[in-house]
């Protein structure tokens, strides 16, 4: 642990402007006020907060919601088997694990692929709702799931990259081949929303409410 | 682009004995941590700095190992499948074409920036930054490359791809026989790879480094 001053205070209260890349902190009463600033040590772009970051984040959840729709009903991946085309939808996928016995597998499968994007999207209005009415108690709780929001939203990939490999690699012609469908890319979409999301997002906010 | 104003380094002259949690702003006293102990915020328990030690030249190892194996983890064939008289085999580069010659230009160009791009370029630029600071070696863009690599950390996505290549290989060994093939290995030690430069990197490290070698550097001209 470190030590905290006296009193609880931030450092934009104290008249300091972190940088955000490099961490360097910039005593805000001696630099120009009126001008963006640049870190004297990484030249990022400082600010107390970031930009916008409220309304960006919003944005960028009701879009991932949205796409997150399609995403789920779609099929997204299309398998040919001696002439005939089945397509499955995300859960279908993960179902065949289940049916096959691989619980392991389906079980990551379904963590990665609905779990997890819905826990970003449901998780990120908790915070910026909490920092709308002011809400104040279980502040560090909600930092550590934005933390954890922003650690697990990569994983949300890993059916692409299924698909991806499976669509190589299963390829013989008229007797098997792998094919993904529509609701790869409105996935896709969603992860990069919600990662892009958890980027715009400052979670220093939620302490300042 | 947003264009801001770069303060002069007369600025640098105010360091404080202070530093700001990254999670919440709390301001906190400077304090030296004992080697690989973390530090933590006490107010949002944010993990503030975590000393690592020789952080420079185990990038530098890690990055260069990774570069060597870069190419054939990425062109090389992973698997290939034996069915009904048939064979196939395929590398991450495959599955990235796979994607467009379906046309899903959105999931091809995104496939391509996270399992190809991406885990290049941030190899690369730990690469060169931690070389120049070993040989002492002053560019201006050695900020910015180093701050493009700390983006890039969570964009570049081979881990992910191998639990993917794992999943694929459950999927596929029920319906037919399989071999490994030496692109599969290459792919595994790039992702050790990738994964051991983030854990041998403490940002704060390579930050007063490069400062103190523009420090030196910009004094040895003036003289």
């Amino acid at each position: 642990m470190m030590t905290a001053s006296k009193t609880i205070q931030t450092a934009m209260e104290s008249g300091f402007m972190a940088c955000h890349d490099c961490g360097y902190l910039l005593d805000a009463n001696k630099v120009p006020s009126d001008v963006p600033l640049g870190c004297p040590r990484c030249n990022a772009n400082v600010h107390f907060r970031k930009h916008q970051s409220i309304s960006t984040t919003w944005a960028l959840i009701i879009a991932a919601a949205i796409l997150f729709v399609p995403a789920n009903l779609l099929p997204i991946m299309r398998v040919d088997f001696l002439g005939s085309s089945e397509y499955s939808t995300i859960m279908d996928g993960v179902l065949f694990f289940f049916h096959s016995k691989e619980y392991g597998i389906g079980l990551i499968i379904f963590v990665a692929s609905i779990l997890v994007p819905l826990f970003k999207i449901v998780g990120l209005s908790i915070i910026l709702l909490s920092i709308k009415f002011k809400w104040k108690h279980g502040l560090r709780h909600k930092t550590a799931m934005f933390r954890f929001i922003e650690f697990v939203g990569r994983w949300s990939m890993l059916d692409i990259f299924v698909i991806a490999l499976m669509a190589t690699l299963v390829e013989f012609g008229s007797f098997t081949a792998t094919f993904a469908a529509p609701a790869a890319s409105y996935f896709a979409a969603v992860v990069v929303c919600t990662m892009i999301a958890a980027h715009t997002f400052d979670s220093r906010l939620l302490w300042d409410a | 682009m947003p264009e801001w104003v770069h303060l002069p380094d007369k600025y640098m002259a105010s360091a404080t004995p202070y530093i700001a949690c990254p999670g919440c702003d709390l301001l906190l006293n400077k304090i030296h941590s004992s080697s690989g102990r973390k530090l933590f915020c006490p107010r949002c328990e944010t993990v503030i700095y975590q000393k690592k030690t020789n952080s420079i030249t185990k990038v530098l190892a890690i990055s260069t190992a990774g570069l060597l194996i870069y190419i054939p983890a990425i062109f090389m064939p992973l698997l290939t499948i034996h069915a009904m008289g048939m064979k196939q085999s395929g590398s991450i580069f495959d599955a990235f074409l796979s994607f467009y010659h379906q046309q899903y230009y959105l999931v091809t160009i995104l496939l391509f920036l996270t399992s190809i791009l991406f885990p290049l370029v941030r190899l690369s630029i730990l690469f060169s930054v931690s070389l120049q600071l070993k040989i002492r070696l002053y560019s201006k863009s050695l900020f910015f490359l180093f701050r493009t690599a700390n983006y890039l950390d969570e964009w570049g996505m081979v881990d992910v791809y191998l639990i993917a290549l794992i999943v694929s290989i459950i999927k596929i060994h029920k319906m037919a026989t399989l071999e490994f093939d030496i692109g599969f290995f290459c792919f595994v030690f790039l992702v050790f790879m990738t994964r051991a430069t983030t854990s041998a990197l403490e940002p704060e490290i390579f930050w007063s480094a490069l400062d103190e070698l523009k420090q030196s550097s910009t004094k040895t001209i003036k003289q």
